[in-house]
């Protein structure tokens, strides 16, 4: 009678496939017949099982482990080499130093997008607001809609056109450097007060005041009305002395239709005289803070000066329409009149003395001229 | 081991490990190791816990492919990943922080990973039984049968390094003790078992 280890004998090498045939055959025979031999066998076929797959198991752990410690030792290779001194292997992280290190570690992925959401914000912000101030233009009232893309189409060509006034390319004027934009501007009152146009001064950095002698006066915007496109400029430079009485006078009502009036402007780098009539009360669109005017303007003569026969000043030259023959608006004078008076009784009251009496009332127009043009300035724009 | 590390595919990787070529796991667990590192250590988990969790994820997928059982449906990368993460998950269980949460984005395809942890504690429970066993077995069987099954050393070693007169004493002592074991082992599966 055979005991089970010399089963298991047998066992082992059946499964081995050690078996000669005739042995192979007979186990198998009994097997069949005999369930608990082949209950035996499962059993057998269990426990080694078992016992190869710990085998495996432990080699693999420690194979892994093996695995591991050689990349441990390259890290720590790489640390040390890391530090760019070799006398010194182990890097000493202060506790301070490695709580933050972990933090960085575990947030960085955190902090990066919340950065990535400040700047987003930031620069979403100021081009948020530029855009805004962009649209900010007065928008017309109109209440068809039908009319409201050629509205806009025409807007645009103002607006375009604006610039092209203001983007005045001039030759280089002697030794002064041309500025980045410039208009004309005239006086207001003799202690140093300029009238000139919004669009000309909008976004200075620094505005310069040129005379028909060449003389340089810096200037600074005292107050702006974006609607009527107007800006008033004060002269606060030291060498300044007043501008002495001033020729012309400002009309307060509205002039009438057809006058005769003329501008003089620096759409080059000398002064230009140009002529023509008041052809309408009401300006761009109906506007009827403006005047059109037949006078031919090109850019840079916005912020110039319009007067009648009379020498009465009515208007300050503002733009054209492109697409309309011979029709330039001006800012009518009455608003710049009205405008003075509000400023004169502002909390910051300004000092500007409008003049009451006309010294160019019935003299020809050369003659006006000749005395007018040395209060008609280059306003030259600097970014 | 060179700097010059050959670079697998999923599939060379499976097929070399299958193999049992050392280097292809060598420079599998390299390239996985911090995906593994960066999880654990994103959800409150050590440096070594990490290391824990990895090996033992590996151990899972080498165990599957040697067995030639491995059905992948998915990335080794994901496999891995699903795996360790299930790991992790039960050792925050047991630890009994957080609830056993994970903050970290599941894996959404069906690795097959949950099937074969089973199958893998599975084993370890055995395995555990039999070290269990070996333990109790007492000398000489059990140095005999460690080094015959753990160490893989052949009979012959065996022989002189116990001192049989020859190779056949060596294996009956083999089976005797091979008999006592089965008796271990069965009893104490037999005493889960009824648990």
């Amino acid at each position: 009678m055979k005991t089970e280890a010399d089963y298991y004998a047998l066992f082992e090498a059946y499964r081995a496939g050690e078996l000669a045939a005739p042995a192979r055959q007979e186990l198998e025979h009994r097997l069949a017949a005999d369930p608990s031999l082949a209950q035996q066998l499962t059993d057998f076929d269990r426990l080694s099982g078992t016992l190869h797959g710990y085998g495996e198991r432990l080699r693999t752990r420690r194979k892994l482990q093996a695995i591991q410690a050689t990349l441990d030792a390259e890290t720590a290779a790489e640390e040390t080499y890391e530090t760019g001194n070799p006398l010194m292997p182990a890097v000493h992280i202060s506790g301070v130093e490695r709580t933050l290190r972990e933090f960085w570690g575990s947030h960085r992925a955190t902090i990066a997008v919340a950065a990535s959401v400040a700047i987003m914000a930031v620069f979403g912000t100021l081009l948020g607001i530029e855009w805004w101030k962009a649209a900010q233009k007065p928008a017309p009232t109109y209440g068809y809609t039908m009319l409201r893309r050629e509205v806009e189409r025409i807007k645009r060509t103002q607006r375009a056109m604006n610039r092209a006034i203001t983007q005045i390319d001039g030759p280089k004027t002697e030794e002064v450097s041309p500025g980045k934009f410039s208009g004309t501007g005239f006086a207001l009152s003799p202690n140093g007060y300029l009238v000139t146009s919004y669009h000309v001064i909008q976004g200075a950095d620094s505005l310069l005041v040129e005379s028909r002698t060449h003389e340089h006066f810096h200037a600074e915007p005292v107050f702006t009305d974006v609607a009527r496109d107007l800006a008033i400029l004060r002269i606060n430079d030291k060498d300044f002395h007043g501008f002495g009485r001033l020729p012309y006078s400002f009309k307060r009502t509205t002039a009438d239709l057809g006058e005769r009036v003329y501008t003089l402007g620096y759409p080059r780098e000398d002064l230009v005289f140009n002529d023509g009539s008041l052809s309408a009360r009401s300006g761009f669109e109906g506007d009827t803070g403006f005047y059109q005017i037949s006078i031919p303007v090109n850019p840079g003569n916005s912020g110039g000066p319009v007067l009648d026969e009379r020498g009465n000043l009515i208007g300050i030259v503002s733009g054209k329409q492109s697409d309309v023959q011979s029709a330039a608006f001006a800012t009518k004078s009455s608003y710049l009149t009205r405008l003075v008076d509000s400023l004169q009784t502002a909390a910051v009251a300004h000092d500007i003395t409008l003049p009451r009496t006309n010294l160019l009332t019935g003299t020809s127009r050369p003659q006006q001229i000749r005395k007018l043009q040395n209060y008609v300035f280059v306003v030259k724009v600097y970014e | 081991m060179g700097k010059e590390l050959p670079s697998y595919t999923d599939a060379e990787f499976v097929a070399a490990i299958r193999r049992g070529d050392d280097r292809a796991l060598a420079q599998l667990y390299r390239v996985h190791l911090p995906m593994i590192l960066h999880l654990v250590q994103q959800n409150s988990g050590t440096e070594d816990e990490a290391k824990d969790v990895y090996q033992e994820g590996v151990m899972v997928f080498y165990e599957k492919v040697r067995d030639g059982s491995l059905e992948l449906s998915c990335q080794i990368k994901t496999y891995l990943y699903a795996v360790c993460r299930r790991l992790w998950l039960k050792r925050l269980a047991e630890k009994n922080r957080f609830g056993g949460s994970l903050s970290d984005h599941e894996p959404y395809l069906e690795t097959g990973a949950e099937q074969d942890l089973l199958d893998a504690q599975e084993r370890d429970r055995q395995f555990g039984l039999m070290g269990e066993a070996l333990e109790r077995i007492g000398e000489p069987c059990r140095s005999l049968l460690e080094g015959f099954y753990l160490l893989d050393k052949s009979m012959q070693e065996l022989t002189t390094e116990f001192g049989y007169t020859n190779a056949d004493n060596a294996k009956n002592q083999k089976y005797k003790c091979l008999v006592r074991l089965k008796k271990l082992f069965f009893t104490q599966y037999q005493e889960e078992e009824s648990f």
